[in-house]
């Protein structure tokens, strides 16, 4: 038990990090929009600016899932299991977590060889940034990949502890460190 | 006939992951997937992944991150102080009393920000207790509350109207300015059955205080950095000057000046705020990843235009149309949230409502409007839940005391069908 619970730390530790990275991105691209007002408004133009913004928000979005799952914050459809007890609990929690941990993989898998295929064919932004593509892809597929690893780590810790989706779903599954 | 049978897959497994109680995101993305392998020979990851790639890094998109934002520092702020304190004087002579605060509370609110649940909550924090202590009857407190909350989605800015706006591809810009006129009006609906059903109960209610014009006046000083920060962000939009992103980013600085200026800004809130942003930010990033690839999905297996064939070739009128769609969505917001139903139906509702010669910004305002509705009817409604927990009623109750205010919103439907140009007018003059 000693080695699951320091795993289990340091994994929501990983997500409580990649929440805060989110947080910073969010800043980020209020900054980056304020730029563009402002330069427009002194009659200059750095190009990419909206592709940029673009970019972060979506390095933003993905590094927050993780975080916004294990802290209850996606949502699901309660009302037609919520009676369910006992075994039949059991089952649909496992199916719950179990599906979404493939999905999200799944996901996961898809948005990393996007970043890969893009760094190996060279391929260029089609925007005013003109960068390659990967570098933003990048951010993107590590966010979905910790929410990948916190969508399997939720379903071995359903396997293990039946208690664990109403956690997540009371948002209690984070622990109380922080 | 597998073509069909593919069909009942499909629509199966959606219902089936939505209803198991799987990740509304993750439970699109699987139908999607499951549609892709179906109904056409293209590579599903590659398709997804690039689809959802293009989606989550778009310009127009960032706008909703930002209003979140702005949202969630307000709601940290003494505005639900201010807006009980500056408006009171104006209200209390009115028939009907300061129950008119809790729509014009709401409606003031809404322009600031775009989620109907933190308009509930900011409003009612204060009036709640206030509007009890001078006994105003529960129900109409609850009612009239649940009822106004709704205008969060419908004056500009809208969390909702900027993702209606991304998934059919309409300017967020012209349905924000389309929204203004329907939610004044729908304000002024609530407020004319505040105020019929004060003259009725006439001496039962408890007479309000008078104040003086330089009661109301030092009131109003009050509201003037709030009513500065509406105008700037709207104005900005409606003048052509900003995007709609570019009104938010004025419009998350403004909020946090006048969270400054109160003295309510400090590391905590700041903190709190960013991370309630992010979020909520995510939560919906996750169902528009689902549904944008369910689209793509959507659009090989040849549901949505065989529906639109189907509607069209029952003639129907404007009218009955539209009064289908609303039963529909209502019964959808049985199950689903607000956002979910938006994103989910478009797919499908998107070329038939086309096809059927409407206009897409009406559309969207219209849309608001049903979506809303859905929320203060049980058994799933935000506003329901929001009001659940700040007042200890059971949903039955706070339902129930909500009818009124749905009857209205029915008539504002039939409003807007009959004057489509309360919608149309001021984004075709700009």
């Amino acid at each position: 038990m000693g080695l699951w619970a320091t795993v289990d730390a340091g994994l929501n530790r990983l997500y409580r990090i990649c929440g805060i990275i989110a947080a910073f991105l969010l800043v980020t691209l209020t900054v980056l929009v304020f730029l563009s007002i402002l330069t427009r408004m002194i009659g200059t133009y750095i190009g990419g600016l909206t592709e940029f913004a673009g970019y972060t928000m979506a390095a933003c979005s993905f590094f927050a899932m993780s975080y916004t799952f294990r802290s209850g914050g996606h949502i699901r459809v309660q009302l037609l299991v919520s009676h369910l007890t006992g075994k039949a609990r059991r089952i649909n929690d496992l199916w719950c977590t179990g599906i979404f941990a493939l999905i999200v993989t799944y996901l996961a898998y898809y948005l990393c060889e996007l970043a890969y295929e893009s760094w190996e064919f060279g391929e260029i932004s089609e925007g005013g940034d003109a960068i390659a593509l990967w570098i933003p892809q990048l951010p993107t597929a590590i966010g979905s990949a910790v929410f990948a690893i916190s969508a399997v780590h939720t379903f071995i810790e359903t396997l293990v502890r039946p208690a664990t989706l109403d956690e997540i779903d009371k948002g209690a599954a984070m622990g109380s460190e922080g | 006939m597998t073509e069909v049978l593919a069909t009942v897959i499909f629509i199966a497994a959606l219902f089936f992951c939505l209803g198991s109680g799987v990740w509304v995101g993750a439970s699109l993305l699987a139908c999607a997937i499951i549609g892709m392998e179906l109904f056409t020979s293209r590579p599903v990851g590659a398709s997804m992944a690039v689809t959802i790639w293009g989606a989550q890094s778009s310009w127009t998109l960032t706008a909703l991150p930002m209003f979140i934002w702005m949202g969630e520092i307000l709601f940290r702020t003494k505005l639900s102080e201010v807006l009980f304190k500056g408006l009171t004087p104006w209200m209390s002579r009115l028939p009907g009393g300061l129950l008119h605060v809790n729509v014009a509370g709401s409606a003031i609110f809404a322009a600031i920000s775009g989620s109907s649940a933190a308009t509930v909550a900011t409003v009612g924090k204060m009036a709640i207790p206030e509007l009890r202590a001078r006994e105003y009857p529960e129900k109409m407190i609850v009612g009239t509350l649940a009822g106004a909350g709704t205008l969060g989605l419908l004056i500009p800015p809208s969390i909702s109207l900027i993702i209606y706006g991304v998934t059919v591809n309409e300017s967020i810009a012209k349905l924000f300015i389309a929204g203004i006129l329907p939610g004044m009006a729908l304000a002024l609906m609530f407020m004319t059955y505040v105020a019929v059903w004060g003259i009725m109960k006439g001496g039962a209610i408890a007479k309000e205080q008078s104040y003086s014009w330089r009661d109301r006046i030092v009131a109003l000083m009050d509201l003037l950095p709030v009513l500065a920060l509406i105008i700037a962000v709207i104005s900005s939009i409606y003048s052509g000057i900003a995007t709609a992103t570019e009104a938010a980013v004025l419009g998350v600085l403004g909020s946090l000046a006048l969270s400054w200026w109160q003295d309510s800004l400090n590391w905590k809130t700041f903190e709190q705020s960013v991370f309630g942003a992010v979020r909520t930010s995510a939560m919906i990033a996750f169902i528009l990843a689902g549904s944008t690839f369910l689209s793509l999905a959507m659009g090989f297996t040849g549901i949505p235009r065989g529906l639109a064939e189907l509607i069209g070739g029952l003639n129907l009128t404007p009218l009955m149309l539209i009064a289908m769609l609303t039963v529909f969505y209502i019964v959808l917001g049985c199950f689903l949230d607000g956002i979910s139903s938006i994103v989910l139906t478009m797919a499908v509702i998107e070329p038939m409502v086309r096809a059927a010669g409407f206009d897409m910004i009406w559309f969207g305002i219209y849309l608001m409007i049903v979506v809303e509705m859905a929320q203060i009817t049980p058994p799933i409604g935000f506003n329901l839940f929001v009001l659940q927990g700040m007042t200890g009623h059971d949903m039955g109750f706070i339902s129930r005391a909500s009818i009124p205010m749905f009857i209205i919103m029915c008539l504002a439907i039939i409003g807007l069908v009959m004057f489509p140009q309360i919608a149309t007018f001021l984004p075709s003059n700009t």
